[in-house]
């Protein structure tokens, strides 16, 4: 692993930060660097104009795109679409490029949001998936059984996003919410973009979707299959499990 | 007649409560009361001269200790909600069990000059009206419990409402350096002052825009800390400046300091007297307190110094980093640390908020050399959510190895005291907190909380 180098893109990191998702970014810088892998973070921002050159030169070889305040959020919604970002970052995706979307930033990359009052935002149409604002406020702590084992977090939202069909989502719900409260589905997984509510932070507790995340990262980036050196994850298992143990 | 039966079913309970140590009775008589007289806030606190209400995520209740202070050494008889029950039942609770036993609203007295009251975020809106205030603080607005209050923008636009019904005589105070509550400012019809600190930040996500100069009409410079004995400052007085010595550690608390002092002067209290009453001030349960560790139970005393315990409470991300700040500089080898990180209604459900905190400052004292952080600095992980905390501490790089997990916080005290040879940082969540005062009760460490002043 020597050598390597990735840069993570943090999507509005600036706007979109309340929830703790933070975490997130933490927990794929040190879980890296604990390979002796180099970590940049980059944010990228409303204001940024380095941002078409590093799409086209492939500088950013992991995304994420965290929750926000519902100001920040219509702000974001509209300059995804404007600086036309949403498009280089659907592009990148399709690509094989790793992304984690959290809450507000999940429900930007579907199709559309559709707000009590007031027309659709239009999204960027990266998840097959919508979502509708409703008056239900789903909050506590979630546990979901997905592809990466079980995933624990703690969701708080009130739009509501259903998948579109043929969508796959990321896990079916063992208790909390979910993307609708419906459908017992969370969360939606597309290439190797994963869109989910679960804060918690999600990645520092889950540390298999996170080497998932930075596998696919730098198989991108390097070509061929890459095995990541396991780690010891006593105490991330711990927190997972004692989680799992007190709230499913 | 729902009036005096209200006052009489809280006092019963308040009686209940207390003889049975049911709890501080800080709660639920108000709340019962309240059911039986939705008006009673307003109908008892017409009967006090002078309200002050202090609102804001951080720093309410060491404002409210400290302006009480101010208040009470010049005479002033001072009532307010110090048990950090902060919402219209914690209120009604501390008015039933003051007022005397009344026959008619006339005839209920309340023997007070002052009132201060410290309000939630959310209590803010409508309790204030009741309290018909003289001075109204605004300290700040951090994101905290998102899962009760809500966004940051939600919280200041209800505030902007409220303000907007606020009698234009109102004294309005409000932190000059974070840009969210500055913007109160508009929202308020008459006038509105403002506190501040010269050239600092504050740690956190609010915006400070430093411009050239923000004309703060309370302004600290000069800040020296002290290490953990305390914080000095200049303060113009009189067109003079004056050296304040603040008994407390932590830039955060001059803020508190300033506001307290601030809404003094606004009830005519004299300037001089309060900055030299803070040589008698004591924080308030939580905030920075200082106490022995029993010696018999706890460790052998060397000195003085060396079996002293703090305890400062951490509650969300920006409160949390200032705690980090303040204490970084003055962490040293053989010195340990217990955090305990509850999950209760009253601390939050959500436990990201961690994640936003700054805990990699703790790790990278200065203070503490190479071989001192792998040998002699332990650190404790406990709480409901000792887990979370402990996977926090590990990825703000502490060594795994060193952090020790106990959920449970009596034996986590007990473990942190064994052996112990420097300072002792306890650093609880709201509920751990309590947890830990009724530890060091039963300990004859400390007495209970509602016994405070």
């Amino acid at each position: 692993m020597n050598k390597m180098k990735i840069t993570i893109g943090y999507l509005y990191g600036d706007l979109m930060n309340i929830y703790g998702d933070t975490g997130n970014i933490i927990a794929l810088k040190k879980r890296a660097e604990w390979r002796g892998i180099k970590v940049d973070v980059k944010n990228i921002s409303i204001d940024d104009k380095l941002y078409t050159s590093d799409v086209s030169s492939k500088k950013i070889n992991i995304y994420f795109f965290g929750g926000g305040q519902d100001q920040a959020q219509e702000l974001v919604a509209r300059d995804l679409v404007v600086s036309s970002k949403g498009k280089s970052i659907k592009s990148e995706v399709e690509r094989g490029v790793p992304l984690l979307a959290i809450c507000g930033g999940y429900q930007l990359l579907g199709d559309y949001y559709k707000p009590h009052n007031g027309p659709k935002l239009p999204g960027v149409g990266l998840f097959p998936a919508y979502t509708v604002a409703s008056h239900d406020r789903m909050i506590g702590n979630i546990i979901i059984e997905s592809m990466f084992g079980k995933l624990v977090g703690f969701e708080n939202h009130s739009g509501k996003t259903y998948l579109k069909k043929g969508a796959l989502p990321l896990g079916m719900v063992v208790k909390g919410f979910g993307n609708n409260r419906e459908d017992q589905t969370e969360g939606c997984i597309y290439k190797n973009a994963v869109g989910t509510y679960m804060h918690g932070s999600l990645l520092p507790k889950n540390p298999k979707l996170a080497d998932w995340l930075l596998k696919k990262a730098l198989e991108v980036k390097y070509g061929g299959k890459i095995e990541l050196e396991p780690l010891n994850d006593t105490l991330e298992l711990q927190a997972q499990s004692s989680a799992i143990r007190k709230f499913g | 007649m729902r009036f005096i039966l209200a006052i009489l079913v809280g006092k019963l309970i308040f009686f209940l409560t207390r003889n049975f140590k049911l709890g501080g009775g800080s709660a639920a008589p108000g709340l019962y009361a309240l059911s039986i007289e939705p008006n009673l806030v307003a109908k008892l606190a017409a009967k006090i001269p002078k309200n002050v209400v202090i609102t804001g995520t951080n720093g309410k209740t060491t404002t409210a200790k400290m302006l009480a202070h101010f208040a009470k050494e010049t005479g002033l008889k001072v009532i307010r909600n110090h048990t950090g029950s902060n919402l219209e039942r914690g209120i009604a609770s501390t008015l039933i069990s003051c007022v005397n036993l009344c026959v008619n609203l006339k005839g209920c007295r309340l023997n007070f000059d002052l009132g201060i009251w410290e309000l939630d975020e959310a209590a803010f809106n409508n309790v204030t009206p009741k309290l018909n205030p003289e001075v109204v603080i605004f300290l700040n607005v951090f994101r905290d419990q998102l899962d009760r209050y809500g966004e940051i923008d939600t919280v200041t636009k209800n505030w902007c409402q409220a303000l907007k019904k606020l009698s234009s005589e109102t004294a309005v105070l409000v932190n000059g350096d974070d840009a969210n509550i500055l913007k109160l400012a508009a929202c308020f019809r008459g006038k509105v002052q403002k506190f501040g600190v010269k050239d600092y930040t504050i740690a956190g996500e609010s915006i400070i825009h430093k411009k050239e100069i923000e004309n703060l009409d309370f302004e600290a410079k000069n800040v020296k800390t002290n290490g953990l004995t305390g914080i000095s400052f200049s303060l113009s007085l009189h067109y003079q400046s004056s050296i304040v010595h603040l008994p407390v550690p932590g830039i955060y608390h001059i803020y508190d300091f300033l506001a307290a002092f601030a809404a003094g002067t606004m009830l005519n209290i004299d300037p001089d007297e309060m900055v030299l009453s803070l040589k008698t001030y004591s924080p308030a349960f939580g905030r920075v307190e200082k106490f022995h560790l029993n010696p018999t139970s706890h460790r052998t005393p060397t000195s003085e110094v060396g079996y002293m315990g703090y305890i400062f409470l951490i509650k969300n991300p920006a409160g949390a980093t200032q705690v980090f700040e303040t204490i970084a500089p003055n962490i040293k080898p053989g010195d340990r640390m217990l955090l305990a990180l509850n999950d209760n209604i009253a601390d939050g459900t959500d436990v990201s908020w961690i994640w936003d905190a700054n805990f990699e400052l703790i790790q990278n004292s200065s203070n503490l050399s190479e071989r001192a952080k792998s040998r002699d600095y332990t650190i404790i992980a406990s709480g409901s959510r000792a887990n979370d905390l402990a996977l926090r501490l590990k990825y703000a790089n502490f060594n795994p190895k060193e952090i020790k997990i106990q959920p449970d916080l009596k034996q986590a005290l007990k473990q942190a005291g064994m052996g112990l040879k420097g300072k002792l940082f306890i650093l609880p969540t709201y509920t751990a907190m309590l947890e830990l005062q009724s530890i060091l009760t039963k300990a004859g460490i400390k007495k209970h909380y509602w016994e405070d002043e």
